[in-house]
């Protein structure tokens, strides 16, 4: 820990020790600060090569660069310096506007692509009212709390959970008529946003205003869609930017200026990066300057691989990573945290295990090779399944960082205090009531930044998919579970070894890279912020 | 009272939501239910896997084959050829194998043990390259033996001297491919012999563009690569003309087809399984390859491969249709 | 883990509920998942590896080309086509990989936790962590790309006999991606070391220089040790960096010989990479000796996690 007080060099301690010489303490404090760095230093050096040569800013106008040096860079950097010294928190709100933005934005291009190449909005729209079905079901069930034994209830839950997933979507699919895909995605990923707007909103002014507020909310986002198609973006990409980047944005600054009004000249700011971003592009629109001939461009992110390097693009690898994850996510996460669960709560300390601990942090170091291996010999050969699919490819990569999740949710669950558990158990709690209750919410925080920070390791994987089968160029996006899925490393790794023209490896390749890293980090950035926040917290 | 108000205000939302439905719905805010099977024109899906030599080959074509049947998803997986046969396509898993040379024994019975009938088609010609640097002005052809010499085993000459009398007393640079690749089979194959072997003191790689930089940083520097890579770096390295007994020939799409370079000129193959074929997609995209394999555009301009000559072509085609007719009985 | 007697005193009643018993098998089975993933993993590997070594292939009902058990561990030829399988050569690599990377890791990464845990403000470090976090998040073939592009070239200029492949690339970035790892162990370890001993030494008149290393590194120890093994294993098993960045060819090469790492060898993972992406025969005796790299790397991970583990045990100070 850092102890704050510099008790150490250049003392001059009286009589018995002498003269302490400083320049061992300074030499040592500098070589090490210069070891921490060096990593990031080059990493960040070759950041930026990659950069330069994925964007090629060096092909760019003078004149584009002085127009948004005007237009962006200088009111930015006057406006920062400004509330820098006047009122940091200000500063430090606008900052946080400008990233969740930057941010969400990003998210919002993966939920579009899903709800545009994926899966159908009325697929989607079928399985969630059967889903909001079945689980009402379930609520109904548990009503009957006292007057069934807990294993008839159960029972009756599962199956009518098992009739909502298998039977009722065959029911709804088979309906005349349907809201058109732009209202049901503005509807449902709308109504979300809305509700935890208003949520939001009746906490700080009331229940009235909070529905007011969320029905205002859902109205704004429906009208937006409807009028997306004029202004050129279609209704379903529409629905989704207004209601995962847009508003929720707008809610977050609006919560701010209402919560802390001396800190509003930093949506100020906020305004100043934003209005200088829109009116640079115009600007240089209007006075007609090329931009950096980048090769991460719109139609690098909409394409599908393309023999020529210069029509190639990562669209389906985009779309199947997005896909891996999910799965990925679904399979981990719940195994994850059982296991870790039964470890810390429920497992007695003997040999056995000691046992699955040893297992587990061996797990954690086997190669990635050998997972490959592993999901070929067992899936695709015993089982059977074909390869290269969504499921086995998830499963794969699931096994893969079950180990990390594993071990950091036992951190995250041990962090919790003891005295909560014995509070819970000392009520007459039983295990599970005391797990579910006390236990998991408090740990939910750190468990949920491990299972981000995991799920970015899967993202980044190519050998296991190589080994099950993924192809390495597919030419659509897949659509469900057993189709054949590509990921964003494997397409990059095929564009570096397997095509001759030097385009590819000079140019599609370090564009690959760079995409495939913004997407991490933010994935990275988002788990950090989130521990930072329950840290602090908590 | 909160009671009331609560009621109140949900029996309000309530009707609003109605409301607001109603009004969805009357604006022609629908749509139809999803229709089955609305597509016309070919759907399905095509798999396929093997060498990495042919899978730039395969890409082009799929691409292609995409933009005029965009309903049929193509996957394209490269695993090598022998890969591709022992995990992919004999235990039934794609509908094409690419292979950069022929299919062995032992994939054949792996194949019929899974009741898989593989057809072989030959798609294109690689015109191995042998490569040396641009200012290495003592050789401009070398004969079979030669190379030979040179690359096998047995003689490991150390420097040009010890192969020719007249070329330079320098050491001799070599790069090469792997042993994990087709190319260096079929090298030792054609040039070397089984018996003779290849030899291991040469700075091996998997990326062919290595080779390339290789022998353009050494003047003393060879290789030999696919022709694909050649093509892209003509002007970064020197292709040597192959005597196999009747004269030089140096490597190109016209010596190539006519065959008359020779021993390098290495045939590139794609396994269609016959089962597979009776699928309509497969067949249709199986006919569109053999169909533009002489595409020079195609498959010389993009890939940088040899096409098939007519002839070969229209042998190819009567080799499909028959089993296409074979597998749909 | 729960040792409390107190709690299963106090659960006890209700341990047997339908309900307990249910939620507890469940967890019971995600936790016996991951032995059920090593027994599988263990299975397929010796399995498959069995149908390789002459030794145990008639047990398999394999005949054919099988390779004898002690050419495999001594042999110091990888010659595939000519059916010479030695490990050594892919094992020299990787042990190169191995000390290359922690020549580079364990120095830098016990600095950094020295520095995060003994001198940095709590701003440093707010900043310093995440940025440490990003390095572990940079995906494994984005640092094969950055040593074959950018890595390589840079260090032909100061080392001009250096090959296109080489060893040195991989292992500078292999190491760089170990450094979080040492490092967060390790500041975990120093972290836990107790105030009073650090108070201890400063009060006899120490310098914080003598502090770190001479209390709070020794003390701290087995938790430092803990880091090198982990990220040691990390490294031995690291996959796509090597395949892109270290070379394809087989070399047997002295480790301890800095020259060699100027050269381009093949380890184990990618050997494995190379053979079921490469154009042998699939199924015959080449593409077998995939599974026996792969146990044999197995083995080795497993080796030094049980050692690292008895180790920890045995030097573990309680606080």
């Amino acid at each position: 820990m850092a102890t704050g007080t510099d008790t150490g060099p250049g003392t001059d301690t009286a009589g018995g020790f002498g003269q302490v010489s400083r320049t061992v303490g300074v030499v040592f404090r500098y070589l090490l600060l210069a070891a921490t760095m060096f990593g990031i230093v080059t990493l960040a050096v070759l950041l930026v090569y990659v950069a330069n040569d994925a964007i090629q800013p060096l092909t760019a106008d003078p004149g584009w660069y002085l127009t948004f040096f005007v237009t962006l860079v200088l009111p930015t950097g006057v406006a920062g310096a400004v509330l820098a010294r006047r009122n940091p928190a200000a500063l430090r709100l606008g900052a946080g506007v400008v990233a969740i933005l930057a941010v969400s934005l990003l998210f919002s291009g993966g939920v579009a692509m899903v709800f545009v190449d994926i899966v159908s909005p009325i697929l989607w729209l079928t399985y969630l009212l059967s889903l909001a079905v079945g689980f009402a079901g379930v609520v109904a069930i548990e009503r009957f709390d006292r007057r069934l034994p807990f294993l008839a209830r159960f029972g009756l839950s599962a199956a009518v959970l098992a009739v909502a997933l298998f039977v009722l979507p065959g029911i709804i699919w088979r309906s005349p008529v349907f809201p058109t895909d732009g209202l049901i995605v503005g509807l449902t990923l709308g109504g979300v946003t809305a509700a935890l707007v208003g949520r939001g909103a009746a906490a700080r002014r009331g229940r009235r205003a909070g529905l007011a507020v969320g029905g205002l909310v859902l109205v704004a986002i429906l009208a937006g869609t409807m009028a997306g198609p004029a202004v050129g973006v279609d209704s379903v990409p529409a629905a989704v930017l207004l209601s995962v980047a847009f508003v929720p944005t707008g809610a977050y600054a609006a919560g701010a200026a209402i919560d802390r009004p001396q800190d509003r000249t930093g949506l100020g700011f906020a305004g100043v990066v934003l209005g200088g971003v829109v009116v640079g592009a115009v600007a240089v629109d209007a006075l007609g300057f090329a931009g950096p001939q980048s090769w991460v461009n719109w139609g690098f992110l909409t394409n599908a691989h393309s023999g020529t390097a210069a029509n190639a693009g990562l669209y389906p690898a985009i779309g199947g990573s997005i896909l891996l994850m999910a799965t990925v996510a679904l399979l981990s996460f719940p195994l994850g945290v059982g296991a870790a669960v039964y470890l810390e709560e429920y497992a007695p300390r003997n040999r056995f295990t000691r046992f699955i601990d040893v297992n587990i942090s061996n797990l954690a170091g086997v190669p990635s090779v050998v997972y490959g291996l592993l999901g070929l010999g067992v899936f695709v050969t015993y089982l059977g399944q074909p390869t290269g699919t969504v499921l086995i490819g998830g499963a794969t990569l699931a096994l893969l960082i079950l180990p990390i999740v594993i071990i950091s949710s036992r951190e995250a669950i041990r962090g919790v205090p003891d005295d909560l558990r014995q509070a819970s158990y000392g009520m007459g709690a039983t295990r599970w009531q005391t797990v579910k209750n006390v236990v998991l919410p408090r740990a939910f925080p750190g468990i949920l930044t491990g299972t981000i920070l995991a799920l970015g390791r899967a993202i980044g994987e190519t050998a296991p998919l190589i080994m099950i089968g993924a192809p390495n160029v597919l030419f659509s996006l897949p659509t469900e579970l057993s189709s054949k899925v590509s990921a964003m490393p494997l397409q990059v790794y095929a564009w570096a070894s397997l095509f001759a023209s030097e385009d590819f490896y000079t140019k599609a390749v370090p564009a690959g890279v760079v995409v495939l890293l913004v997407v991490l980090l933010s994935m990275n950035s988002i788990a950090i912020v989130l521990r930072n926040r329950y840290e602090d917290e908590g | 009272m909160t009671r009331t108000t609560a009621s109140s205000v949900s029996r309000r939302r309530f009707l609003a939501g109605l409301g607001a439905t109603g009004l969805a719905g009357l604006a022609g805010c629908t749509q139809s239910g999803p229709t089955v099977g609305g597509s016309d024109g070919l759907s399905g899906t095509v798999d396929i896997a093997g060498s990495s030599t042919v899978f730039p080959l395969a890409t082009a074509m799929a691409e292609r084959f995409e933009g005029q049947y965009s309903g049929v998803e193509i996957n394209l997986q490269s695993t090598g050829s022998g890969g591709g046969f022992a995990n992919h396509f004999c235990p039934g898993q794609t509908d094409f194998n690419n292979a950069s040379r022929p299919i062995k024994e032992q994939e054949q019975g792996q194949c019929q043990d899974n009741g898989v009938t593989p057809v072989e088609l030959k798609v294109a010609t690689d015109a191995l390259t042998v490569v040396v640097n641009n200012d290495a002005d003592w050789v401009d052809a070398v004969t079979v033996e030669e190379l030979e010499t040179i690359w096998s085993a047995e003689t490991t000459p150390e420097t040009w001297a010890d192969v020719r009398d007249e070329w330079p007393d320098e050491p001799l640079e070599l790069y090469g491919p792997t042993d994990a690749s087709g190319t260096y089979d079929y090298f030792i194959e054609a040039i070397l012999g089984e018996e003779g072997g290849h030899r291991q003191d040469y700075s091996a790689t998997e990326q062919d563009r290595t080779i390339v930089q290789g022998v353009e940083g050494s003047a003393n520097a060879m290789g030999y690569l696919g022709f694909a890579y050649y093509t892209e770096n003509s002007d970064a390295v020197k292709a040597l003309g192959i005597d196999d007994g009747d004269g030089p020939v140096k490597p190109s799409l016209e010596t190539a087809q006519a065959g008359e370079y020779t021993p390098l000129a290495r045939p590139l193959f794609t396994y269609p399984a016959r089962e597979s074929l009776a699928k309509t997609q497969v067949a249709t995209f199986a006919r569109y390859w053999i169909a533009n394999a002489t595409n020079r555009d195609i498959v010389a301009d993009e890939v940088g491969y040899v096409p098939l000559n007519s002839d070969e072509q229209t042998a190819q085609l009567k080799t499909l249709e028959s089993a296409i007719q074979a597998a749909n009985d | 883990m729960s040792t409390d007697d107190l709690e299963s005193d106090l659960t006890r009643r209700t341990e047997n509920a339908p309900q307990e018993l249910l939620t507890r098998s469940f967890f019971f089975l995600c936790a016996v998942l991951s032995i059920v993933t090593t027994v599988s993993i263990v299975v397929l590997l010796t399995t498959e590896a069995a149908k390789f070594f002459t030794i145990t292939a008639p047990l398999m009902g394999v005949e054919g080309a099988t390779a004898s058990v002690v050419d495999f561990l001594t042999g110091t030829d990888w010659v595939i086509n000519a059916g010479e399988f030695g490990v050594l050569p892919l094992v020299s690599a990787t042990l190169m990989i191995t000390i290359g990377s922690a020549v580079i890791a364990l120095p830098l990464g016990v600095a950094t936790a020295i520095y995060l845990s003994e001198y940095a403000s709590a701003r440093a470090r707010s900043m310093l962590k995440p940025a440490l976090e990003v390095l572990a998040g940079v995906p494994t073939v984005v640092y094969g790309f950055f040593a074959l592009i950018y890595i390589t070239p840079a260090l032909e200029v100061v080392l001009p006999s250096i090959g296109t492949f080489n060893m040195l690339s991989a292992s500078i970035v292999v190491g760089i991606m170990i450094i979080p790892m040492v490092a967060s162990i390790s500041e975990d370890a120093m972290s836990a070391v107790p105030d009073e001993l650090r108070q201890a030494g400063y009060g006899m008149g120490a310098t914080k220089f003598d502090v770190s290393t001479g209390i709070v590194v020794p003390a701290a120890l087995s938790g430092i040790f803990s880091s090198f093994i982990l990220a040691l294993s990390r490294a031995i098993g690291e996959t796509m960096a090597v395949t892109i960045a270290a070379g394809a060819q087989a070399k047997l090469l002295n480790p301890l010989n800095p020259a060699s790492y100027l050269e381009g060898a093949l380890p184990m993972t990618a050997a494995m990479v190379n053979l079921l992406t490469g154009d042998i025969t699939g199924g015959g005796l080449a593409y077998r000796s995939l599974f026996a790299i792969g146990l044999t790397l197995f083995v080795i991970t497993l080796v030094m996690n049980i050692v690292s583990d008895l180790v920890a045990q045995h030097y573990r100070e309680e606080y």
